[in-house]
């Protein structure tokens, strides 16, 4: 009975059209929520259009991304947005990489407690976040120079200055990601087999030992994912800095998310905007081959070096 | 044989499920249609002779999200009032922030756009939504015993036709706390110069002297505007040229940017003022974490804003941008018309929006029921609804534009395109802050016109 059920149930999945069917859901949405706004971005970013209803779109060649090679705002987004990234992978990820260690080391009630004390800031809403730090950086009553008068400064410092904002824009940031971060290195520790552990403590492996001997290297593929993924938030960054700062003062904390949303729908630069996504997109995709090149390397690398060793 | 139809069947109705789903709202052919369809049919064939009778359903888009208090409440009264008289009609609102305004105006501009919408008749707003079509014109010698003030609807046209109505008269000021002042024997500035010294002895006892939302950017624009027509008087024709020709090296533009500039250096604004928002500026101001807020007309609704500390509320006057050495305009003031309502082009209930915008500008209601809530001026002649009870801010707002011997106009970030618009308001926290110089601030703003 059981083997001619999976019989025809072989029978049914060799079937095209049901292949087809099942695949149709998949692909469909694909196409229509990926494929076609890439299409049209590509389409409007050769175009000069307001975005306002049936306005006529002039066609304009490639005058959008010579503009944008021209626009300093431009660059001042990218350059913010590799800060955070390198922020993200320099800082916030180390730090998330030790805290999840430790938490797997803590065990019980404490465990539970602190994994949800990390992350809460992911569950408490951008626009929350936002007019917390705002209230934290203001200088006239925020937080931060609260505390500075306590202990003796004058506490007159604008956080969010020309000069200071894009730091503590990115301290927020990176604050506001470190949860996220965390619970994936945290969830990569426990799916490692406890049994190394326990032959590294026979084989009087200290703490540090077992972490960049076993955690570490067994993590690798957990950090591969976490990092591309925080790369390209940092690229795609827009919620945070439109509420913190809205890119100001001036364009000192523009980031690329925030600088493509302005131009499409502020400035009436719809076009523009889009020639920024293309150009966004491709830096993504760039990024993300590049990273993922770089881990394989390793892993060739490290299976050849290994080979060897073998032989 | 079975199974290969089983299988086609199945694939067949997912298929076609998948594409059911993903489908446009199509017309109906005449044996499918519903009575519900054949209904709605009927309706757009014939809108004008059943709208007034049968049921009508209609859309607001504000930019007015509080519904409780100023503007926003004046709105939500009347379109309250208006359902009550015409208990056929139902109007849904939705409102947003001027900003998430704007972005999702862009998106029904595409898609359909709702039937009633606020709009603003200045050049970085309104040229590119006429452009685009999708405002319906409306018969201005319906609105000659409206009550227009001169020139008011200016802003609303298009090669002579109209496309909207104007809601408010708006100008700039600075709000005091009249008892800070009294308590500290400050007085109120009659010169720049006068200004900047009170600056001084305000931040001595480590208060705000002026509250500005920089952040926002357009309030430091407009008080950019403010400068200049205290140095030249009304300076539309200087902007409109240098906007024309992408070039602002005419002096004006220099001299009051510096002046702007310099103070700011000199702490004339809270810290922080270039990355604060409204409601943080309005708040030191309504706390008495300053003694100052520079804002519009509008404003004038806090001195009935229950929400607001009585010692505060009742203590709130308001004096103009004060004169400039050597300025050619120390009479005049900023002032122009803003915010206003129009019809969307593509409303299937065109008749019963136009029927009730025009309810809403009757005299006797946008204007009343605003000047009633204290909520600065309206575009129309006010003076048949004095009571006599106003409150001070009120009549110090009368006092200004009577006193005045001319106004500016539209700010000049607004009489661009919604590019130089977004420039500006960027580029003048830069030049504030010192980041920038003024002459990189006024290429950089000649570019954003090109």
């Amino acid at each position: 009975m059981f083997y001619t059920r999976r019989t025809h149930m072989n029978k049914l999945y060799s079937n095209k059209l049901i292949i087809f069917s099942l695949v149709l859901p998949g692909l469909l949405l694909f196409v229509f929520a990926l494929l076609a706004p890439i299409i049209l971005s590509v389409y409007y970013g050769f175009m000069d259009y307001s975005g306002m209803g049936k306005a006529a779109a002039d066609f304009i060649g490639l005058d959008n991304y010579k503009n944008l090679m021209g626009d300093k705002a431009f660059w001042m987004s990218l350059r913010n947005s590799i800060l955070l990234a390198i922020g993200f992978i320099c800082i916030q990820h180390p730090i998330a990489i030790g805290v999840a260690a430790v938490l797997d080391k803590l065990q019980g009630k404490a465990e539970g407690f602190f994994r949800c004390v990390y992350f809460i800031p992911n569950v408490i809403s951008v626009a929350i976040i936002a007019y917390l730090w705002k209230f934290i950086y203001n200088p006239s009553f925020g937080l931060f120079n609260n505390i500075l008068k306590v202990f003796g400064f004058a506490g007159k410092v604008n956080w969010l200055s020309a000069d200071n904002a894009i730091w503590s824009v990115l301290l927020v940031l990176i604050w506001h990601g470190f949860g996220w971060g965390m619970l994936i290195y945290y969830t990569g520790i426990k799916n490692i087999d406890p049994v190394l552990y326990e032959a590294a403590a026979i084989d009087g492996a200290d703490a540090r030992t077992t972490f960049f001997r076993i955690t570490l290297p067994l993590m690798k593929p957990v950090i591969q994912v976490n990092v591309t993924l925080a790369v390209i938030s940092a690229l795609k960054q827009l919620e945070t800095v439109y509420l913190l700062t809205n890119g100001g003062p001036g364009n000192s904390t523009q980031f690329m998310g925030n600088f493509l949303y302005q131009q499409a729908f502020q400035a009436g630069k719809y076009g523009y905007g889009n020639a920024i996504g293309v150009v966004f997109i491709a830096i993504c995709l760039i990024t993300t081959v590049l990273l993922n090149k770089a881990f394989a390397e390793k892993k060739t690398a490290r299976r050849l070096k290994n080979g060897t060793a073998g032989e | 044989m079975k199974r290969k139809l089983l299988a086609t069947l199945l694939a067949v109705a997912m298929t076609a499920t998948l594409l059911a789903g993903c489908t446009q709202k199509t017309t109906p052919t005449e044996s499918t249609k519903t009575p519900a369809a054949t209904t709605q049919a009927s309706q757009a064939a014939t809108t004008k002779a059943t709208e007034s009778a049968g049921p009508v359903t209609f859309k607001v888009f504000s930019n007015l999200p509080d519904r409780k208090t100023g503007q926003g409440l004046v709105e939500q009264t009347m379109i309250d009032n208006y359902t009550k008289e015409n208990t056929n009609v139902k109007i849904t609102v939705e409102a947003l922030d001027d900003a998430a305004y704007k972005t999702k105006f862009k998106a029904y501009s595409i898609e359909g756009m709702p039937d009633v919408v606020s709009i603003w008749g200045q050049p970085s707003f309104l040229d590119e939504v006429l452009a685009a079509g999708v405002l319906a014109p409306l018969n201005e010698a319906d609105y000659k015993d409206y009550g227009f003030i001169s020139g008011s609807l200016d802003g609303f046209k298009k090669d002579g036709v109209l496309y909207g109505l104007p809601r408010n008269s708006d100008m700039e000021s600075f709000y005091y706390n009249a008892k800070m002042f009294e308590d500290n024997g400050w007085k109120v500035p009659a010169t720049y110069d006068e200004l900047l010294a009170l600056a001084d002895t305000i931040n001595a006892k480590g208060i705000a002297p002026v509250a500005m939302a920089g952040g926002d950017g357009w309030p430091l624009v407009g008080y950019l505007s403010d400068i200049m027509v205290k140095m030249n008087g009304p300076f539309s024709d200087i902007v409109t040229n240098a906007i024309t020709k992408g070039d602002f090296s005419d002096p004006l533009f220099k001299q009051a940017t510096d002046l702007l500039a310099a103070s700011a250096k000199a702490d004339l604004f809270q810290a922080g003022y270039d990355t604060q928002d409204y409601a943080t500026a309005k708040n030191l101001f309504i706390n008495g974490q300053a003694a100052m807020f520079y804002m519009g007309s509008w404003e004038a609704s806090m001195a009935l804003d229950t929400t607001i500390d009585e010692a505060i509320r009742t203590n709130i006057k308001a004096f103009t941008m004060p004169a400039v050495a050597d300025g050619k305009g120390s009479t005049s003031i900023l002032a122009w018309n803003g915010g206003g309502y129009a019809v969307s082009a593509s409303s299937e209930v065109k008749a019963e929006a136009t029927k009730f915008l025009n309810y809403m500008f009757k005299p006797e209601n946008l204007s009343k029921i605003g000047w009633e809530n204290g909520v600065g001026m309206s575009a129309q002649d006010e003076t048949a609804f004095m009571t006599g009870k106003e409150t001070d801010l009120q009549k110090q707002f009368l006092d200004f534009l009577k006193n005045a011997s001319n106004t500016s106009g539209t700010p000049v970030n607004d009489c661009g395109t919604a590019t130089f618009k977004t420039s500006i308001e960027s580029e003048i926290q830069s030049v504030c802050n010192g980041t920038v110089t003024t002459d990189k601030f006024l290429a950089a703003i000649g570019a954003a016109c090109k």
